[in-house]
């Protein structure tokens, strides 16, 4: 009973603070657009309050903008068009924020099982063998939000968006796929906090030699790359963000909706990003590891200290993630699918191979 | 043996299924069927499907056989609403909730790798690209071959015949329930009744189709490593697959690349039918 109740804790705990931290997302985003294109953006939300009291506020960046957008999300009026199909229209938000939802099941927020400090982990559902088959498992079905909301509101734009985006993802799914492979291979589990501890550890001799730490990024560069270039296709961002590239499709797979079903999608894009961001930090880029820091710590300061060194990282992921999308221009289309096809599935392969013929040349060395 | 109530609800099952299902499905000739009439059809195999779940056991623990029964109706009713629905699409979501149904139950046998494994290539691929497909393909409304079933009176029949067929197989293999308290818990202990089938028949102990049961009743699950300690999962199923069943996945690959070259050679433009018609380009590059 306690275990239940405690993993129900966990739930509430990581859904509140991913939702707090998408609102406080789409202020980053509108900063760094705003910055990028040498504008201030929004700075009024929070400056000059005046609270009941008779206190002032000067809350600085316009801090409170996040509030103030969800406010109008909730408070707008929800249309609903005549000519949709009205069961799948509904249910297509709900697929696509679920499916971004659930796949933090197995994500370690911080160190885990015997390293994590008594009592807690830093993960909801700890144990889980497949660990990143089952994210992936997950990511799999967030397509069919988008491509039953391009379809269910009867609209050539929206359709558009959708067709576009059931090829992409697809496609993208596979080289997302094999590009993990490389890592998995040489940490030896699938298990995504395996992979953190692995990355701990010695790594290569090539690493070693040069002093760097094993994260993905140093022994897997090739498969880290080919990772982050299929994740942005995956989360559907500037540069793949074809399925509702404003310019064209006017809103994409989302011109029909409005309102609160409208900013569930966003929602559930932006839960994505940090899904993909967790995953491409524990991946490739030590997860919890820093240079003082290591898996024989255990106490509560550590263990709190790991969590806030992943924060940190996946923080920056993010912001690295925004940062490309004022920096690269859009796909187009046949680009989109010769990049997959044509270069990177190929290139995940040869990785691939090449990967576990060093891993077995190794292995057997020993 | 066979109970007479066994025997009896079994045949209830079967005949009840079968006419809620040839009532639900979409009849291509004539009107629309009335709706009260796809009321009796669906309730008629309700019943069919409640009735058949008093065969099903359940896990032991209560939240696992809630979890067993909710995935096995769902699984079952989703595949009755796949082969009923009048529109395409509706019927392709309903394929991928039993899908996501059969990968729960996978979970619950403890099959991690499988239920994943499912889900990526079945509902995140496969029903993808039918979705694709259809939402392509019926850009001016539906087709009326598409809306309905052919020969629906043979096809409700023959499946129910080779339900009856499997139903009644696994049905007289069944060796009798557990006196009540005592549960099947551990996999293991599951794993053993299924090799019970095998044993049933009587079979000798040198015997291929015997070892090969007992072959398949080995808990890949737990294999040790030289160190004697228990491999993770995955590493369990590679194992098993790529030594025991070599041959069968070396075909099953053999298979699809067999697919994919003939896919290609069908994509390839070809000579035109009738004399006349423009020589089409050859591809300069592909």
């Amino acid at each position: 009973m306690l275990v239940v109740i405690g993993i129900l804790i966990k739930i509430l705990v990581v859904v509140g603070i991913t939702q707090g931290a998408v609102a406080y997302m789409i202020l980053l985003e509108r900063k760094v657009a705003a910055y990028s294109q040498d504008r201030i953006g929004p700075n009024r939300c929070g400056s000059n309050l005046v609270l009941p009291g008779g206190f002032r506020l000067n809350l600085p960046f316009g801090l409170l903008q996040p509030i103030a957008d969800g406010a109008k999300m909730i408070l707008k009026e929800d249309v609903i068009p005549s000519y949709v199909e009205k069961p799948l229209y509904i249910l297509a938000p709900a697929i696509s924020i679920i499916a971004a939802m659930i796949g933090f099941a197995v994500i370690p927020f911080g160190p885990v099982g015997t390293q994590a400090p008594s009592g807690v982990n830093f993960q909801i559902a700890p144990g889980v063998d497949i660990g990143i088959v089952y994210v992936f498992a997950i990511g799999s079905l967030a397509v069919y939000g988008v491509i039953l909301g391009g379809w269910a509101s009867n609209n050539k734009y929206s359709f558009l968006g959708g067709l576009r985006s059931s090829a992409q993802l697809i496609s993208y799914e596979i080289p997302l796929g094999m590009s993990i492979l490389g890592m998995v291979l040489l940490a030896g589990s699938l298990d995504l906090n395996t992979i953190v501890n692995y990355q701990d550890g010695h790594g290569l001799w090539l690493t070693r030699w040069l002093g760097l730490p094993a994260w993905g990024v140093f022994v897997q560069p090739i498969g880290c790359l080919l990772f982050i270039i299929s994740a942005f296709a995956e989360t559907n961002r500037l540069p793949f963000d074809l399925p509702e590239a404003e310019q064209e499709l006017v809103g994409g797979y989302h011109t029909e909706y409005s309102a609160m079903k409208f900013g569930m999608f966003f929602l559930g894009e932006y839960l994505h990003v940090i899904t993909v961001s967790y995953l491409t930090v524990i991946l490739f880029f030590g997860g919890w590891d820093a240079p003082f820091l290591n898996q024989i710590q255990s106490d509560w300061f550590s263990g709190l200290l790991k969590a806030l060194v992943l924060l940190v990282k996946v923080g920056l992921m993010v912001f690295f993630m925004m940062w490309v999308r004022w920096t690269i221009p859009r796909f187009r289309y046949d680009q989109l699918m010769d990049l997959a096809w044509k270069a990177l599935i190929p290139i995940a392969l040869v990785n691939l191979v090449a990967t576990a013929a060093i891993v077995e040349l190794l292995r057997s060395s020993h | 043996m066979l109970e007479k109530r066994d025997l009896i609800l079994a045949i209830a099952v079967i005949v009840l299924g079968a006419t809620g299902t040839y009532l639900m499905l979409p009849h291509r000739h004539g009107s629309a069927k009335p709706r009260r009439v796809h009321l009796i059809g669906a309730v008629l195999a309700g019943l069919a499907l409640l009735l058949f779940a008093t065969f099903w056991r359940a896990p032991a623990s209560a939240i696992s056989s809630l979890f067993f029964y909710a995935f096995s109706l769902a699984a079952v009713a989703g595949g009755l609403l796949t082969i009923t629905s009048r529109n395409p699409i509706h019927s392709a979501l309903w394929f991928a909730s039993v899908v996501l149904s059969t990968s729960g139950l996978f979970l619950l046998a403890g099959a991690q790798f499988l239920a994943a494994g499912t889900v990526i290539v079945y509902a995140g691929a496969i029903i993808v690209t039918f979705l694709f497909v259809i939402m392509l393909a019926q850009m001016e409304g539906r087709a009326p071959y598409d809306r309905a079933a052919r020969a629906p009176g043979r096809a409700t029949f023959s499946c129910f015949l080779l339900f009856w067929a499997l139903f009644y197989a696994l049905l007289i293999v069944r060796v009798a329930p557990h006196p009540k308290g005592v549960a099947i818990d551990t996999d293991n202990e599951r794993l053993v009744r299924s090799g019970e089938i095998a044993s049933s028949y009587g079979l000798k102990a040198d015997h291929p189709a015997r070892l090969i049961s007992e072959l398949a009743r080995r808990d890949t699950l737990r294999m040790d490593d030289i160190s004697k300690r228990p491999k993770p999962h995955v590493a369990g199923l590679g194992e098993a697959l790529y030594t025991e069943h070599l041959i069968s996945v070396e075909l099953a690959g053999t298979l699809l690349f067999v697919a994919l070259i003939g896919a290609l050679a069908i994509a390839t433009p070809k000579l035109p039918i009738r004399p006349g018609d423009p020589r089409p380009q050859p591809l300069t590059k592909l």
